[in-house]
């Protein structure tokens, strides 16, 4: 079918404000998002947007999908379309625009630093974890760092999204030290903590769901 | 110019472990074109094979590999994989990984392709996914400094020993020097030169087209691995765990085809013989719709399925609209991995002084012909640390090597010129996408699954008029950030490369091994071909030579599963 789109352009070298470009792409209805990005791509190369795995694992192609933060490998193009309208491609909003999709992740990044972002080995640790706790680390450890969290709930500025993730994820793990008192020393709100793990699972394209053990 | 004593390529598990073992020791870098936690080892779901069982043995895992890799793996290189291993996982666990457990709080193992025993570690379907996050942990935490999103494009060498890298930082776009003691290629495979494949838009097989030009070697190129289980039509990696858990390959008539080819391993044969079994049921029209056979796992319950493999669950149902729970998948075989690449020593070292390289882009050779799922994530780490620990030794006791302003201003500025230039006006009649779609569909069709030379004499052929059509292309140049029209373009000259040497040792080497197979001489040869395949570029195009096994413990035996 063919699909119209409008992906939101922007070279800091040259423009003073981002445009959107319209582009008609011919798609299946099981491709994705990113498949008519980069149908949209051959037709003008100049366009700039970031991909590698389209499986949902790398978290390369996290951008705003008719205003909403999604990866554009994640989604369907058929989905994206169901209003009939244009698919509104832009980049992730509180983040910096550098080029047309692509935003500065260098912040996004440098957040997972505000709580200590590797384990911390107790001592007397004997290589045995329980199959339950195990299973419970891997819900957190699916993150993929694509940013999308700190798109959908930027208006915290406080919440610090994927460093609390990591917080988490290290904080029930019986392997390591610093456990609970990572989440005291970020010293989030209660109460926007409370909202940040109601929010979390809907918006994150993983569906984490991080239960409070604080 | 930026100096660093040791610099890695690549930022997925061999790179980050090679860059962890060397730091501490030596000012290490790590250059990744993607966010070291975008790379493509995230997407490995199966596990990482070490003999921990009790009834297993690194003996036994040792004889595995080498039978899977029909007899074309070096034993000492494997002997060194299969010994280390055990030490590497629980490395790994006290890093932080959440490995799945067993019962009484071991780290769990299951079964995966050609082995003998349940061996492969593993955290549910996200094996490469957890261990990569908790390596980049730990890059953080040794301060490790990394250059996301520069890309690796000449190596300088000043009398034939490497002595830096010329480089492209693509946010800027910018070219920079690195003056580099120590370069470890940790780049990963090929896989988009072929039209399906279960790899990342990223794996271009840089590296290895790197380090060639530069006059590394290239070995067993033409072995070149098709994963079994892909989604029909995406080609999305479906776990070989689907199979290690006990999931079903039926054919059009409800029948288990893989008992006519491999009775005893049945579904869990290697990969090599899987792939074959499932294009020989399509061929013969026992395929669905003649393009497809079934992944059955609806009678392992939706709770083992939910516990074991969410992630293929999940990729099912968005993808293909199958709830694996509930009804069989539709998958086909895709190019997944490449058993060749450059080579090196069990130390990842390779001939060119200055230069190693682990992993997927390395060829030690741990795989020979065939690969066993869960081996290459085990490479992964075990020769990425090796390298690491090798250059730890090396590059603290080292002089900086010597590289003139005349090897610099002759790599450099060639690229200066052709940056500073307009952009060439793109033409109407030709263009990467339509190189890059005619290779891809040239190497899946002609040099896949099954081969035969008047076809790889084809190919040959016409890799070569891509090449001729590419060298006329105009380049994407200018000065903007985030120039993936000059990446691209960079990359179809890499696959193109690679794909003729592919294609060359494929026509070359007349026999069937492992995941080569001719059809027109469809038995192994040992008297003639039970040796390495090893490339060196040559004037006009690569030329090739013999490169001797190390076969120690295990004589070459008839491979039956």
């Amino acid at each position: 079918m063919e699909v119209a789109l409008k992906i939101c352009r922007f070279d800091p070298k040259k423009d003073r404000a981002p445009v959107l470009q319209e582009f008609v792409v011919s798609v299946a209805g099981n491709q994705t998002v990113l498949d008519a990005l980069l149908l949209a791509w051959q037709q003008d190369p100049t366009l700039s947007f970031r991909r590698s795995c389209r499986s949902a694992i790398c978290g390369s192609c996290a951008v705003n999908i008719n205003g909403q933060p999604a990866l554009a490998c994640q989604t369907l193009i058929s989905k994206a379309t169901e209003n009939g309208a244009a698919v509104i491609i832009e980049p992730l909003p509180h983040f910096r625009q550098l080029k047309d999709l692509v935003v500065d992740l260098e912040p996004f990044f440098e957040s997972l630093r505000a709580t200590i972002p590797w384990l911390v080995l107790r001592d007397d640790y004997d290589g045995k974890l329980s199959p339950e706790i195990a299973r419970q680390l891997e819900d957190p450890a699916t993150c993929i760092l694509c940013g999308i969290c700190k798109a959908a709930l930027g208006e915290h500025e406080e919440i610090k999204p994927a460093c609390l993730v990591k917080a988490m994820r290290l904080s029930q793990d019986p392997r390591d030290v610093l456990g609970l008192h990572r989440l005291r020393l970020l010293q989030v709100p209660p109460e926007v903590l409370q909202l940040f793990i109601r929010k979390l699972p809907e918006r994150c394209p993983k569906a984490i769901k991080i239960t409070e053990a604080a | 110019m930026l100096m660093h004593e040791v610099l890695v390529v690549g930022g997925g598990l061999a790179g980050l472990m090679a860059a962890l073992n060397v730091s501490g020791h030596a000012d290490t870098a790590v250059l990744s074109k993607i966010y070291p936690t975008r790379s493509h080892s995230g997407a490995a779901q199966g596990g990482f094979n070490v003999a921990m069982g009790e009834d297993d043995s690194v003996e036994a895992h040792i004889f595995d590999t080498v039978k899977g890799s029909d007899y074309l793996g070096d034993q000492d290189a494997i002997e060194v994989l299969c010994s280390d291993g055990p030490e590497v996982i629980r490395e790994l666990d006290r890093m932080g990984v959440p490995w799945t457990r067993r019962d009484d709080g071991g780290i769990a193992q299951r079964a995966l392709g050609g082995a003998g025993f349940p061996r492969a570690c593993f955290a549910a379907d996200f094996s490469g996914h957890v261990v990569l996050h908790t390596l980049y942990e730990q890059i953080l935490k040794q301060g490790v400094k990394v250059y996301p999103e520069w890309h690796l494009l000449e190596l300088l060498l000043e009398d034939g020993r490497v002595a830096g890298a010329l480089v492209y930082d693509l946010p800027r776009a910018r070219l920079e020097v690195i003056r580099t003691k120590q370069i470890i290629l940790a780049t990963g495979g090929y896989g988009r030169a072929f039209a399906k494949t279960t790899n990342a838009h990223a794996n271009t097989g840089d590296g290895m087209a790197i380090a060639y030009r530069a006059g590394a070697v290239l070995s067993d190129m033409e072995f070149v691995q098709f994963h079994p289980t892909t989604l029909y039509g995406t080609n999305i990696l479906i776990s070989e765990a689907a199979r290690g858990e006990g999931g079903y390959l039926r054919n059009t008539k409800g029948e288990r085809f893989m008992a006519n080819y491999a009775p005893e391993k049945m579904e869990l044969a290697p990969r090599d013989v899987v792939s074959r079994a499932i294009f020989k049921e399509i061929k013969e029209g026992r395929g669905f719709e003649g393009h497809y056979v079934h992944l059955d796992l609806t009678h392992l319950g939706e709770r083992l399925i939910t516990e074991r493999l969410p992630q293929v669950r999940e990729l099912a149902i968005r993808y293909s609209g199958v709830d694996p729970a509930r009804a069989p998948m539709h998958i086909e075989p895709a190019q997944h991995y490449s058993m060749g690449g450059v080579r090196t020593d069990i130390w990842g070292m390779t001939p060119l002084p200055g230069l190693l390289a682990a992993g997927e882009v390395a060829n030690v050779s741990v795989h020979g012909a065939n690969r066993l799922g869960g081996n290459s994530l085990l490479e992964t780490v075990v020769y990425g640390r090796r390298a690491g620990r090798k250059v730890a030794e090396l590059a603290p006791k080292e002089a900086w090597p010597s590289l003139s302003e005349e090897t610099v201003r002759r790599h450099l500025e060639p690229w200066q010129a052709r940056l500073a230039a307009e952009p060439g006006k793109l033409s109407q009649d030709d263009s990467t996408f339509a190189i890059r779609r005619e290779m891809t569909s040239l190497m899946t069709n002609q040099v896949g699954v099954f081969r035969t030379g008047i076809e790889l004499k084809d190919a040959v052929e016409r890799l070569e008029g891509l090449r001729e059509r590419y060298h006329r292309l105009p380049i994407p140049t200018g000065t903007q950030p985030f120039n993936y029209a000059l990446m691209d373009y960079l990359e179809v000259g890499y696959l193109l490369d690679l794909s003729e040497i592919i294609a060359r040792g494929a026509s070359a080497r007349c026999e069937s091994r492992g995941a080569h197979y001719r059809m027109d001489f469809p038995q192994r040869d040992d008297r003639n071909w039970l040796h390495h395949t090893l490339a060196h570029r040559g004037e006009r195009k690569p030329e090739f030579s013999a490169g001797q096994v190390a076969i120690t413990r295990f004589e070459p035996q008839e491979r039956g599963y």
